[in-house]
């Protein structure tokens, strides 16, 4: 049955449209976590707020055994879903800037904009900033583009690296989720911060 | 506090569940039409007439001929080792342990390549792996292997060494001599003895990881 798009259950246009209110969606669970708040999000960093971890481990985990149990009941075919091609080069100095990024402008992408949404000034600049980065990228590709495409490792899946079934690594990921949880709550307890 | 530890619980209890159940490896279509158009361009399915009968001769244990042509056709000729599964119960559930296995190469064939080619494509959009087709046919086969013709003296050294390897290899497989001719190759039998066929054994359980 799914993907709906791939198997043309519905057009590309709904899709777009499914795309628009579940990110309405996102926006919403995001601001309603406090994610619009720089010093809320940078706290994960220092240790006084792991909120960011939280949250979004449990979006994962919640997605990963959702589609696992879909797969299972035969609603979704995973072999048809997308899964972001990996370059490895590319994907450590990306991650390096988006990380100095992170700590620098207290926001990621998204969640600048879920700021900029209710009015936050930083936000806006972040995403001048973001802006400028795409646009400095672009214009200077010729130079990068090496570097870019180097390491091209197709769409590898880290259960199929390691040889393990997906519900085995599932499993694994969760029981680290937790630990991780746990592990976060007591940095919160270990480096409080009255106000931020 | 509460809430969370039954959270907890129930998603490792969900983590658990997902462990242990096999994975769903049952799609109904694994290939997109482009691929299978790319695929079936690029002829990578076809398996030819001497490298069969190279591995014939050495008794390679690697490979499955299948015949795909329908009983009667099979039991009056049909190539050494293979096995019979008609293409219209290509899709019957007690051959799929031996078209979706990665331990042998199965190697389609009819009178010419239509059936064994559809048999191909049906396995493959299934998603099956190791599936090929004797190139050419079984008349391909009778004509070259069989019953090769010695090219003239003016061809080059390559084309006299596949003579040569088709004569020899014709004759250890029991043709040679125009016994069988490419014309009807199910009519004759004298030649070539039809191999017994036998029922595939039981293989392991195919999938997993």
């Amino acid at each position: 049955m799914g993907p709906l798009v791939v198997n043309e259950v519905i057009s590309e246009n709904t899709n777009l449209l499914l795309a628009f209110l579940i990110g309405i969606g996102f926006g919403l669970v995001l601001e309603s976590s406090g994610f619009s708040s720089s010093r809320k999000l940078a706290g994960v960093f220092y240790g006084y707020d792991t909120v960011v971890l939280k949250v979004f481990f449990t979006a994962a985990i919640t997605a990963m055994l959702g589609l696992l149990f879909m797969s299972l009941f035969g609603w979704i075919n995973l072999d048809l879903v997308y899964i972001n091609p990996a370059y490895i080069p590319s994907a450590i100095i990306g991650g390096i800037i988006m990380g100095a990024g992170f700590i620098i402008g207290g926001y990621c992408p998204g969640t600048s904009f879920c700021g900029a949404s209710i009015g936050k000034v930083d936000a806006l600049v972040f995403i001048g900033g973001l802006f400028l980065g795409v646009i400095l990228f672009s214009e200077t590709y010729g130079l990068w583009e090496k570097l870019y495409l180097a390491g091209f490792k197709g769409s590898p899946k880290l259960s199929e690296s390691l040889g393990l079934s997906d519900g085995l690594l599932a499993f694994g990921v969760i029981l680290a989720a937790i630990g991780m949880f746990y592990v976060a709550e007591w940095a919160e307890k270990k480096f409080p911060r009255e106000e931020y | 506090m509460k809430a969370r530890v039954i959270l907890s619980i129930s998603v490792v209890g969900l983590g658990l569940i997902i462990a242990a159940v096999p994975q769903n490896t049952t799609h109904p279509y694994k290939l997109s039409a482009d691929q299978l158009l790319e695929e079936a361009k690029g002829r990578q399915q076809f398996f030819s007439p001497e490298e069969l009968a190279d591995k014939l001769v050495n008794k390679d244990p690697s490979i499955q001929l299948i015949d795909v042509r329908d009983q009667d056709d099979f039991e009056k000729f049909s190539l050494p080792g293979a096995i019979n599964i008609p293409l219209s119960d290509i899709l019957n559930s007690q051959f799929t342990d031996v078209l979706d296995q990665d331990v042998k190469m199965n190697i389609f064939y009819s009178n010419g390549t239509v059936e064994a080619n559809e048999a191909w494509m049906i396995t493959r959009q299934l998603g099956y792996e190791n599936n090929f087709v004797l190139e050419g046919g079984l008349n391909f086969w009778v004509e070259t292997i069989m019953n090769p013709q010695k090219p003239a003296s003016t061809n080059p050294n390559e084309e006299m060494a596949k003579y040569d390897f088709r004569q020899a290899a014709g004759a250890a497989l029991g043709g040679g001599g125009g016994a069988i001719q490419a014309a009807a190759p199910a009519d004759q039998g004298g030649g070539a003895k039809p191999a017994l066929t036998k029922k595939p054994a039981k293989k392991k359980a195919s999938g997993g990881c």
